[in-house]
């Protein structure tokens, strides 16, 4: 395309034609290049342009306006490839008598350049309303690892003032006079509880928040081991029943109190494992709390349209809580303590993390009272809304698969 | 094409302060279609139309300047009707607080009935004996502390009752409290019932075992509620009843409740001080009198702050009621709460009335207020 300045009047007129202003054709019959670049707002308001012209003219003067910048821009680009300068004016030259107009298509040919604008990205926390920051994630699952090491070594050492069975029996429990002891009962509430935590492990890394919700899984889980710790220690409860077989006590052999520690985190502190030996650990009961938890949190992040699999999770996890007062191995009292304190403080967290309302303090909220309002802020704040149930491969399973879609016109023109 | 031109003119007319009048004016057909067939209409028309237009325009000004100044004569402001003022916001509704009453009277009854069946539970000091407890290590028993947790009881207790009956509302948040009294002594009955506790200390001196002497049973039942449940009665002679501290829960929300329903400013914080006090001495001295375990009182606190700010949560916002996001309507007594609460809109205001009704001249509210719309809206 030429200069403007260079235009004549039939190129005027190809152009109002092209741009969709034929109505001022026959007003612009003598106006060229030049001429059209000079036209301002006072020429719209005499006659005769006072009487084709709609909006005073505007609309055509924005036009010439883009129309100048372009051509600038052509000019500038042309004056950059001195090579290819003259010959591409030249064909343009050619091209211009020769060609007419049809239903917009540039005549010359040439395809508008597209212009690179450069925006600054805004940082994580603006783009999304649901950042990943696996740093927070990180810090909650130090946290849940510190809980659970507290939790074994406050268990050590309450092991050693469990009163022996003799000297304190059995307290009395009305489950425990309904039903008689099984004994496998115990092994079917550990394989449930493995195969829940493996469940939820599978559909968390198939999440796509996967940040955020392990991160809130650590948080809460970390904290209720820690409200176990308190009520584990001040009050000592005997043994369940007689069957239990507990460690001979170590007074204050710290290495041998240390080595049974390290077993015990080992082992996940199941007795099917081997590492769960110690006595004293029933007010209230971990296995309940991680029955009842990672059912929560499946059912909260599973696909609706499965409907069957958190109920088979329901399932799983009743049955294993029903065997472990089965088994014998834990007062009813523990069970339903732990059931209790899981659900309100799931249901808690969650309420507050869902209501923007709810993460500020105010007199209207009293969830603000809470001690942990504060490390909630900090891992909740950037959050901004429902996390939905979305799901994604995990990176390494995304690299490999060719599903891809591409757009090819974009991604070319980018190389 | 006509609504621009329109628009423009409204807000050259500076005569009436920029009054926009936002009604279905625009919408008179024009008369003259241009009948071009071309994609910009009224453009490529002669002269002639040009004229038309004019006389058009002049009379749709004439009509739109008519019907502003018509409107103009009837309003110095605006008097926006919400929908809601028709419905009082916080209705008395007393009829509510009597079945919240009926029901903590109905539980309070029913956990004595427990505590009797209980008893017969508890094994004797000899064959189970007190289980290990790391306040117990630490501090001796003193016998004279449970009488300062009743006392302290009967004070947060009658403080809040005062209280409760200079409050403007205080059917509703009668109800609350009978609510959540009935609701905590339900959950004590279920913890007392399943595992019975060794008794704390070698010092109780528990009752004899009635068993199966059912008049004997309805006569300590009696006895235990005429007295309060205190032991400072004398009507407190059952034990079993370890998990969770009745004594913890009524210390707990007696203050909760003081704190919530009372001013913030700077006076009031000192009331709010010696109530704590109280509270938490309270509860100190039944660990010190080695009545309870010290995972009693812990248990108690929790269950009777967390179910406290629960109800609160969900009674003040208003916007969580109908959330399909809120998991605080997933606990068992949400039916129960939409009851009770369904008609209170707003968080209840922290307002004091007389018991008897008084002209309002007579008292200064000493909670902050906005008086003047106070004024207004109660007119």
């Amino acid at each position: 395309m030429k200069e403007v300045r260079l235009w004549t009047a039939s190129d005027v007129s190809d152009w109002l034609t092209d741009e969709g202003l034929q109505e001022y054709t026959d007003a612009f019959q003598d106006v060229d290049g030049p001429a059209l670049l000079r036209l301002s707002e006072e020429d719209f308001k005499a006659s005769p342009l006072s009487l084709v012209t709609g909006d005073s003219g505007r609309h055509l003067l924005e036009r010439i306006k883009t129309l100048l910048l372009t051509s600038h821009m052509k000019a500038h680009k042309n004056n950059n490839n001195n090579e290819n300068g003259h010959t591409v004016i030249a064909l343009a030259n050619g091209s211009v008598s020769n060609g007419k107009i049809h239903n917009g298509i540039p005549k010359n040919g040439l395809h508008p350049e597209p212009v690179r604008i450069l925006i600054p990205q805004p940082p994580e926390q603006e783009r999304t309303p649901y950042p990943t920051e696996w740093f927070k994630t990180g810090v909650a699952f130090l946290y849940a690892l510190f809980c659970f090491l507290t939790t074994t070594v406050v268990i050590s050492v309450v092991h050693e003032r469990v009163p022996p069975k003799e000297e304190s029996p059995p307290l009395p429990d009305k489950f425990f006079d309904l039903f008689d002891r099984v004994e496998w009962a115990f092994s079917i509430c550990e394989i449930n509880g493995m195969l829940l935590v493996g469940l939820w492990f599978m559909q968390w890394l198939l999440l796509k928040h996967r940040s955020i919700i392990g991160r809130r899984f650590f948080f809460i889980v970390g904290t209720l081991y820690l409200y176990r710790c308190m009520t584990m220690y001040v009050t000592t409860l005997p043994v369940p029943g007689m069957h239990f077989k507990c460690s001979p006590k170590i007074f204050g052999d710290w290495e041998a109190q240390s080595r049974r520690v390290m077993k015990m985190m080992a082992g996940g502190g199941l007795s099917i494992t081997g590492s769960h030996s110690l006595c004293g650990d029933y007010l209230y009961s971990g296995h309940t709390v991680m029955l009842t938890l990672t059912y929560l949190f499946i059912k909260e992040y599973s696909p609706r349209r499965f409907w069957w699999y958190p109920w088979i999770c329901w399932c799983l996890s009743a049955v294993g809580i029903f065997c472990i007062l089965l088994a014998h191995d834990h007062y009813t009292i523990d069970v339903l303590l732990a059931y209790f304190i899981t659900t309100r403080l799931f249901w808690w967290y969650h309420t507050m993390a869902n209501q923007q309302a709810l993460k500020e303090i105010s007199t209207g909220n009293l969830f603000s009272r809470v001690w942990w309002f504060y490390p909630f802020q900090y891992f909740e704040s950037n959050v901004r809304g429902i996390v939905p149930r979305n799901y994604q491969l995990p990176f390494l399973f995304r690299t490999v698969t060719c599903t891809r879609v591409k757009y090819s016109k974009l991604d070319s023109r980018e190389s | 094409m006509a609504a621009s031109y329109l628009l423009d003119e409204r807000e050259d007319d500076g005569t009436n302060g920029g009054y926009h009048v936002m009604v279905t004016v625009e919408e008179r057909p024009r008369p003259h279609a241009t009948p071009t067939g071309q994609s910009r209409p009224s453009m490529a028309t002669p002269s002639g139309d040009q004229v038309d237009n004019k006389s058009d325009t002049s009379k749709s000004r004439r009509f739109v300047r008519g019907f502003r100044k018509a409107l103009r004569k009837n309003q110095d402001y605006t008097r926006i009707i919400g929908s809601k003022s028709s419905v009082p916001q916080l209705p008395s509704e007393w009829w509510k607080t009597g079945i919240a009453f009926i029901w903590a009277g109905f539980n309070l009854v029913l956990t004595t009935v427990m505590i009797t069946i209980v008893h017969e539970r508890v094994p004797d000091k000899s064959v189970s004996p007190p289980l290990p407890d790391k306040f117990f290590d630490y501090v001796p028993r003193m016998e004279w502390a449970f009488s300062i947790t009743e006392v302290n009881g009967m004070i947060l207790v009658a403080l809040w009752f005062i209280q409760w009956l200079c409050l403007k509302h205080r059917a509703i948040v009668g109800r609350r409290f009978f609510f959540l009294q009935g609701m905590l002594y339900l959950y004590r009955m279920v913890t007392m019932y399943i595992t019975t506790l060794p008794v704390p200390s070698m010092h109780m001196d528990c009752a004899p075992k009635l068993y199966g002497d059912s008049q004997g049973k309805i006569k300590r039942v009696l006895q235990l509620v005429s007295g309060g449940g205190l032991s400072i009665t004398g009507s407190h002679l059952m034990c079993g009843d370890f998990l969770y501290s009745g004594h913890t829960v009524m210390l707990t929300l007696t203050f909760l409740f003081i704190q919530e329903y009372s001013p913030r400013s700077w006076p009031w914080c000192c009331y709010h001080l010696i109530c704590w006090l109280l509270s938490f001495v309270g509860v100190v001295c039944i660990l010190m009198a080695h009545e309870h375990y010290s995972v009693d009182v812990v248990v108690a606190y929790f269950i009777t702050s967390n179910l406290f700010y629960w109800y609160h949560t969900m009674a003040n916002n208003q916007d969580l009621r109908g959330s399909p996001h809120n998991y605080l309507n997933r606990t068992w007594w949400s039916l129960a709460f939409n009851f009770l609460e369904k008609n209170v809109k707003t968080p209840v205001p922290c307002t004091f009335a007389w018991p008897l009704s008084l002209p309002s001249v007579c008292f200064k509210n000493p909670c902050e207020s906005y008086s003047i719309v106070q004024s207004a809206r109660d007119e």
